[in-house]
């Protein structure tokens, strides 16, 4: 086995910045391996992808020490495009990233830096766009692709390069269940002898593919080493932001022998090794909701874009009560963000009535609108502007003319309730991805909204501020704030929310309680989704639970007992 | 708002050396200058409009009437009152219009018109990255050609951040709709900084995407679009010269289209 990549003594820290964001990392993969990196956000890992091809130091300045060599190129002493001939790199945001205005254009804009006769591009535009399989949209404008297909076309477009080692930092981040599908097993079949792959992810379920896992931390490789050995600690790499494998979890809460990596070893471990006893599973009793009074109604509401040929929305007939906990779900472009946007009138239906609190959006003033329905951007970084913590969360309140002691009131209970109390004085701006999340949730609680509507609010944060940022949602809804949370991340929805609510193609197709959505995988199959490896196993065990904790203590109430085998 | 011009298409205009089409454009401003009567000029406006119908282009135009229809009315109320003209129409307090001076408006308006559509033209036929090929082939340094193309196909990505960015902060309480000129002050912040910051991360990023797949502004590359220069191009050059030609003889020998002399 030679050497492809080599980190010798790697140490990082970005200029103007104390922490260092690589620590004395070494290692090696070889050539024709898939090594997997994992850890919390702000681990290192996009530094350890940029290292490779030379990006860090060459064009992210900092403190370097120590040695990073691809296929025998030093990637410090070579510039970033000379080592481009070696590492073909994905970077982290694929919409950044694309920059031709078609797709065959973007196929080719590496290969004319290579310098290619036209003839040779064709044939590996051609190649590689079946590789990616993008074939049928060789003309096609860019900006009009999904997500899913715009990260299939960054990938694809680096892949024509012919690099023998390719990099992916997070290439399934920010895209729906469908299109995270293709691009895995895109990944799959990228393996071959002489390709070397490295690839970051945040979830641990991306991994059991892999040849190595690299688990980083606070900049440190904490452990590497094949997945059957890194996931199967679920402690470790919970201590690096990871969520650990449902199915590990679930043996271990158990106590089963076995540490299974995915749900069909582990219905198989359980069949075989007959850890539980014949069980009927259709018994399941699910408690129907209990609404309050109707607070977001639509009636017959349907909407087209201005440019659109069909409707984006058609015929919603939907009510939602207070204190509701509820999860759109669904592809991109099934309509979830465009249906959020009636409810607090950033869009107007082209036919059917939208009503809050049973009167029309549009008789509405846009402040008083603003005191019943927040909305949570996606980007925390849209909406942050003002130098402190304090401003930025004080300003909706401010130009809703809020006196000074409400205002105060407000913000340091918004603060509070978003863990960023002692942030007040603090730049936005120089927080982390997690942190600047939470202080576009505390922005828009200061006013204290009656529903609270979040787009995607977990994109780009790790499974330990993922899980923060839920918990504190839920709380948010004790307190009786009705929470809406649009969402491409499964296990958020089933482990969170009360009521699902499944969209496609501007309809809905399925709505009611959580446990029962997530039940019936044939309808969830339609809307293009799946549940999470923990849900799929419940289905398979035909449990009622629906978070790990439950699961156990349901299936301990009725278990073999470990002494039996 | 859409800032994507280009149409997807296969007239004869899409097939174009880019090369030639820029040079049209050109020669097609030059022959606008040539007159300042609105009759010449909705002549040439003509022509222009029925070559955007020959490359099914249309729409493209329709997407910016407003800007059409404002720059046209704008010309007219304002020139009138910075010309004088021999027949007067009215005088109010020192200020006079004149027929004259109301027709150059019309004039000027028209010709603005029709310098916008001769450049959406370009746009709506041309795609970003064979703009960026005929500039360079016309001599143009590399880098320059390259910022002018990136700018063109930023405008539609920074116009869609700029509308969530609106939409974000509408959401937060910000009134839009108010009259107030301090509030109106107040909300410039609010929408510039997020604007300003998404446009330098989306930019920096972008530039190590390019340097990540090998883009070296000054290193020789190759092109996978090669126009070429063929039979029409000339065909189509060497008619606008022509038209020039004539259009300069018209009024520089016998005075015809010009409302108010000495004035382009």
């Amino acid at each position: 086995m030679t050497s492809s990549i080599l980190f010798d003594r790697l140490s990082f820290s970005y200029q103007n910045s104390t922490a260092p964001a690589l620590q004395d990392v070494s290692g090696e993969m070889t050539r024709g391996s898939f090594t997997m990196v994992m850890g919390h956000s702000g681990a290192g890992k996009s530094t350890l992808c940029c290292t490779i091809n030379g990006l860090v130091p060459r064009f992210l300045r900092g403190d370097y020490a120590g040695r990073v060599v691809a296929e025998g190129l030093e990637a410090a002493k070579n510039s970033v495009p000379d080592m481009a001939r070696t590492v073909g790199i994905v970077l982290q945001d694929f919409e950044a990233q694309i920059f031709s205005t078609n797709v065959e254009l973007e196929m080719a804009f590496g290969l004319e830096n290579q310098c290619l006769p036209r003839t040779a591009m064709a044939e590996r535009i051609t190649a590689y766009l079946r590789v990616v399989g993008l074939e049928e949209l060789l003309r096609r404008d860019t900006a009009t692709l999904s997500g899913g297909q715009k990260q299939r076309l960054a990938i694809g477009s680096v892949l024509a390069m012919e690099t023998p080692v390719l990099v992916m930092d997070e290439p399934t981040t920010d895209i729906d269940p469908e299109g995270r599908r293709h691009i895995l097993s895109l990944i799959r079949k990228l393996r071959t002898r002489e390709r070397t792959l490295v690839v970051t992810d945040l979830d641990a379920e991306a991994a059991v593919q892999a040849d190595q896992v690299w688990l980083l931390k606070e900049g440190r490789l904490l452990a590497k080493g094949k997945p059957a050995e890194i996931l199967t600690d679920s402690a470790l790499i919970e201590s690096c932001g990871v969520r650990p494998l449902a199915t590990v979890a679930l043996f271990q809460g158990m106590n089963w022998p076995g540490r299974p990596l995915t749900v069909e070893a582990a219905a198989a471990e359980i069949k075989n090794r007959r850890l539980l006893r014949p069980r009927r599973p259709e018994g399941r009793a699910i408690s129907a909701l209990s609404p309050g009074k109707a607070i977001l109604e639509t009636r017959n509401l349907s909407y087209r874009y201005p440019a659109g040929a069909v409707n984006a929305l058609a015929d919603i007939d939907l009510t939602i009560h207070e204190g509701e906990f509820v999860a759109l779900l669904g592809q991109n472009g099934s309509g979830k963000t465009t249906l959020a946007k009636h409810f607090n009138g950033l869009l107007k239906s082209t036919a059917g009535d939208m009503l809050v609190r049973g009167r029309p959006v549009n008789q509405y003033r846009r402040p008083e609108l603003a005191r019943e329905v927040g909305y949570v951007f996606q980007n925390p970084d849209h909406q942050i502007f003002a130098p402190t913590v304090g401003e930025e969360v004080g300003f909706g309140p401010r130009i809703l003319g809020m006196d000074r002691k409400a205002l105060e009131r407000n913000i340091a209970e918004a603060l509070d309730a978003t863990g960023l109390s002692g942030f007040e004085e603090r730049n936005p701006f120089l927080l982390n991805r997690g942190e600047r999340q939470r202080v576009a949730v505390a922005s828009i609680l200061a006013v204290k909204p009656a529903v609270i509507i979040l787009d995607e609010p977990t994109t780009g944060l790790d499974y330990v501020h993922q899980r923060d940022t839920m918990e504190m949602l839920k709380r948010l809804n004790q307190l009786g704030h009705t929470i809406i949370v649009i969402t491409h991340a499964m296990w958020i929805a089933e482990a969170y929310a009360r009521r699902s609510i499944l969209m496609k193609e501007g309809r809905i197709l399925l709505d009611g309680p959580t446990a029962a959505v997530f039940s019936d995988e044939t309808m969830l199959a339609k809307a293009s989704l799946a549940p999470s490896d923990l849900i799929r196993l419940r289905n398979r065990l035909g449990l009622a639970g629906m978070t790990l904790a439950d699961m156990v203590k349901e299936l301990q109430s009725e278990a073999v007992p470990p002494g039996s085998f | 708002m859409n800032l994507t011009f280009y149409n997807d298409e296969a007239t004869w205009l899409h097939r174009l050396d880019p090369r030639t089409k820029i040079g049209a454009v050109l020669l097609i401003f030059i022959i606008c200058l040539c007159f300042n009567h609105p009759l010449f000029i909705a002549v040439i406006l003509a022509g222009v409009l029925a070559v955007f119908a020959t490359a099914k282009s249309i729409k493209v135009l329709w997407k910016l009437r407003i800007l059409l229809i404002l720059l046209f009315v704008f010309s007219v109320i304002l020139w009138p009152f910075f010309i004088k003209g021999k027949t007067i129409l009215f005088q109010w307090h020192g200020l006079e219009v004149s027929s004259e001076s109301l027709l150059y408006g019309f004039a000027m308006g028209l010709r603005l018109m029709t310098f916008v559509s001769a450049g959406l033209l370009l746009l709506a036929t041309t795609k970003n990255e064979e703009i960026t090929n005929g500039l360079i082939r016309l001599g143009i340094p590399y880098p320059v050609a390259f910022a002018l193309a990136t700018a063109i196909r930023l405008a539609p990505t920074f116009a869609d951040a700029g509308a969530t960015i609106v939409q974000a902060q509408v959401s937060r309480g910000l009134d839009l709709d108010s009259k107030n000129v301090f509030s109106r002050f107040k909300r410039f912040a609010p929408l510039a900084i997020p604007i300003f910051i998404s446009a330098m991360r989306y930019t920096n990023f972008l530039a190590m995407a390019l340097e990540s797949k090998g883009f070296r502004p000054d290193a020789p590359r190759t092109s996978y679009y090669e126009p070429q220069i063929t039979g029409r191009d000339w065909l189509v050059l060497g008619s606008l010269t022509l038209a020039l030609a004539a259009c300069l003889y018209l009024r520089l020998s016998l005075h015809w289209g010009i409302i108010i002399a000495g004035r382009l």
